[in-house]
């Protein structure tokens, strides 16, 4: 970096303090919607703590007194969609949805793909669907699969007030001609739920589990719209750290339990299915040992990707028979 | 902790203060840095600080012995020793499983089996870049280009928190004499600063990761799906991402160094005007296109010990350069084609001396060849790579192809040949304005770049991952 021989590009440290204290207060002021929702976003801790205690008055105080409007117009020009709201059913709801539904025990019939209409399949949820979308269009039949995949990273059902995904699913629907959905989520679940009735469960107390699959429920409706395409859900494998297992572990039964009320909601299970339930950092996919998680001991790798994808495609097989594997 | 974002922005403001308030006291200063930059560093997982520490520990007591022993077998003893730690250090972390796996593959391949566990190794974030500045330190001390320095001053050179997630990769003697003088809080080069910062972060969440969001990643998770038009904007999208991503961290990065009164050398210079692979290299990550040059390709013999030689040099240094990036075959492929591009170059104007094609001519060539060469840096796998490539010339409907991600292609390559003197007359006439005129403008744009990347958040730089 070449100073100017003519120019003075200078400034006392001062004055470039107070650039930088000015700046911050003007995107914190009418970034404060961001910054509370970074906030909602960072794992529980004191950083947390902070980034939220000092974010929601000042977001409250910039609302009050229009200063959202600017970066409301941005989001417009930038074709930005809101990703949280309140009174969604998602965070309202009631456990009704998770009442036995009896049209379960009939098999649904779904319009069937051919070359000329291959299957419209959205694979989304957290980042752990990224490799899983690139790995169900190379194992599956391409001819008869048309795949798009769009990973939410750092997101879950858990913290609506930070990604709501009921408001995604809406869009997502809306906006996409889908014959199924593929939802990978769970990763990022690790916190506490608040109830519609205000109760506070934490992972491990049976509110938490019921609350879980009510949520499941909710997206997974839909994601479905009403049982017009079905929903392959896949909740988190096992993880490395056994912490993470008993998290996992009530959520895939959650999920299965949400199953039950949900007519076009099918459960894939990797957690038990994939090493019978025990983690290895290896796999064996057609007689060759791969490398199958990252380092975080959660996310599958590419290579790893190819198992779960099958048993994703397996379960697809049951509505699509033709997307079977030879 | 990665530069835009709520955390990095409440470090920043308290070290800037305390720094300067420190510059008048050295003593206190140094270990005020050397612990910003561990803190900043060991934010993800602290673990990654003692490896960081073991590093310039290693690498200072190397040094001393170099600087200090009579004896030629003593000093190259301990440059040897130092190199091998340095080496040893990456290869377990970067390269370990990837060499585990193949051998693997290869027992399997003539039937041995292999009984090898295969296990995945967190890659300490930045290893690379604060390896190769520590193999170029004590290589400097060595060829008595650089004075050994204190554990301290090592420390820091290595662990300034500006560049170590990505570089630039800075030498001894660029950043060291810098340390022993204390800097003047009275002129700090503020214009060029908040313009390196404030456009990486356009760079990065308007550009690159827009790009990435709606064309490029869609289209490399499968290119088969898509027409030849889509793929076409995909492999020039993906030249303009990675400039705008790495360039963009790279120019935060200085900016950011600048704000604290301390120069880091330039590492992209309008790469993409290049008119030849040559040129290219002198202006892409120009410092780690200078690290290979000293202290690999001249090593190697350079071009001093004749033509076979030097195309031999020329690839062993582009293979390298590419395995840098990644255990993959991928980026193998990638320093291969440089190599091989910039070998033809050489044989062209050796067998052609006379011969030169227009400059618009050598600018397409050199810009494709790059563009190439980026699907093998891009692509997860060989078999995407040639499906990219294969697909360019395929037809159908093309809704992804939209008027804003063209010009956002266009932009990426045109800002380059602004002249600099523009940049110049907007940052002085930054500088002239009043601090609180300078604050709204910088707020601004922070504001407009966050809603820009809309609610999925900043993707983490691509230089992260190496």
């Amino acid at each position: 970096m070449e100073p100017s021989a003519d120019r003075d590009l200078t400034m006392p440290a001062g004055r470039v303090l107070g650039v930088i204290l000015i700046a911050l207060a003007i995107a914190a002021l009418f970034n404060s919607e961001a910054l509370v929702r970074a906030g909602e976003g960072m794992k529980p801790g004191r950083t947390r703590d902070i980034v939220l205690s000092v974010g929601r008055p000042l977001d409250d105080a910039a609302g009050f007194i229009g200063l959202h409007l600017p970066r409301e117009g941005l989001d417009l020009a930038f074709g930005q969609e809101p990703k949280t709201a309140a009174g969604t059913e998602l965070e309202r709801g009631s456990n009704a949805i998770l009442r036995q539904n009896r049209k379960k025990e009939v098999r649904q019939s779904f319009v069937q793909p051919t070359r000329a209409h291959p299957l419209r399949v959205l694979v989304t949820g957290d980042s752990q669907a990224e490799f899983l979308g690139q790995r169900l269009i190379d194992q599956g039949p391409s001819e008869l699969l048309d795949v798009t995949t769009v990973a939410r990273n750092g997101t879950g059902l858990t913290n609506p007030a930070f990604f709501n995904w009921e408001i995604n699913a809406r869009q997502e629907v809306e906006t996409r001609d889908l014959d199924a959905v593929v939802m990978a989520i769970g990763d990022n679940d690790g916190f506490n739920v608040q109830t519609p009735d205000g109760s506070l469960y934490d992972p491990g107390d049976p509110g938490w589990e019921t609350e879980f699959a009510r949520r499941v429920a909710v997206v997974s409706s839909v994601l479905s719209s009403g049982g017009k395409r079905p929903v392959y859900w896949v909740p988190p494998p096992t993880a490395r750290d056994p912490k993470f297992n008993r998290i996992f572990r009530i959520q895939n039964r959650a999920v299965e339990r949400a199953t039950r009320a949900v007519p076009a909601l099918r459960y894939v299970d990797v957690y038990s299915t994939l090493g019978h339930g025990r983690y290895s950092d290896e796999l064996t996919i057609d007689g060759k040992r791969v490398l199958a998680r990252q380092p975080d001991g959660i996310h599958f790798t590419r290579d790893g990707a190819v198992a779960p994808a099958r048993l994703i495609l397996d379960a697809m097989a049951e509505d699509f028979p033709a997307l079977r594997r030879r | 902790m990665v530069f835009p974002t709520i955390e990095f922005a409440a470090f920043f403001a308290v070290v800037f203060v305390v720094s300067w308030a420190l510059q008048p006291h050295p003593s206190a200063w140094r270990p005020f840095i050397l612990a910003a930059s561990y803190f900043f560093y060991g934010w993800v997982d602290w673990r990654w600080v003692l490896i960081l520490i073991a590093s310039s520990v290693v690498n200072t007591f190397a040094s001393q012995v170099i600087a200090r022993s009579p004896s030629a077998a003593t000093r190259k003893r301990a440059l040897v020793g130092a190199i091998v730690f340095d080496l040893g250090l990456l290869c377990v972390f970067k390269y370990l499983s990837f060499f585990v796996t193949q051998t693997d593959d290869a027992l399997d391949g003539i039937g041995l089996g292999s009984t090898v566990p295969l296990v995945q190794i967190v890659l300490p974030i930045g290893i690379s870049f604060f390896t190769f500045q520590a193999i170029s330190y004590v290589v400097d001390v060595y060829r008595g280009e650089t004075r050994a320095a204190s554990l301290m001053d090592v420390a820091i050179l290595q662990a300034f928190f500006p560049h170590i997630v990505a570089g630039p990769i800075v030498r001894a003697n660029e950043l060291l004499p810098q340390l022993r003088t204390p800097r003047d809080p009275r002129a700090v080069l503020a214009g060029p600063a908040i313009f390196l910062i404030v456009g990486g972060i356009v760079k990065k969440t308007v550009i690159a990761d827009e790009l990435a969001r709606r064309i490029v990643d869609p289209v490399y998770s499968d290119p088969s799906a898509h027409s030849g038009a889509e793929v076409l904007l995909a492999f020039y999208g993906f030249a303009a991402q990675i400039y705008c991503d790495f360039s963009g961290y790279t120019d935060m990065a200085i900016g950011l160094a600048l704000l604290l009164g301390y120069q880091l050398p330039q590492n992209f210079n309008r790469p993409y005007l290049a008119l030849s692979l040559q040129d290219f290299w002198r202006r892409w990550h120009m410092t780690l296109s200078r690290w290979l040059r000293d202290y690999l390709y001249i090593p190697l013999g350079g071009s001093r010990k004749g033509r076979a030689k030097t195309y031999r040099n020329i690839m062993i240094t582009m293979l390298l350069g590419g395995l840098w990036h990644g255990a993959s075959w991928t980026f193998v492929l990638w320093g291969g084609i440089h190599g091989t591009a910039l070998s033809a170059e050489r044989f062209a104007r050796e067998r052609f001396p006379g011969f030169r094609l227009p400059a618009w001519a050598a600018w397409l060539v050199t810009f494709n060849v790059v563009c190439v060469a980026w699907v093998f840096f891009r692509a997860p796998d060989l078999h995407t790579a040639f499906a990219v490539l294969g697909g360019l010339g395929l037809g159908g409907p093309s809704p992804l192809v939209t008027l804003p991600l063209v010009f956002l292609v266009v932009a990426s390559v045109a800002i380059q040949a602004v002249p600099r003197e523009w940049w110049r007359d907007a940052e002085a006439w930054l500088v002239a304005r009043p601090v609180a005129v300078q604050g709204i403008a910088v707020g601004a744009v922070i504001v407009a770049a966050d809603a820009a990347v809309g609610q999925q958040g900043v993707a983490p730089f691509i230089y992260y991952q190496f």
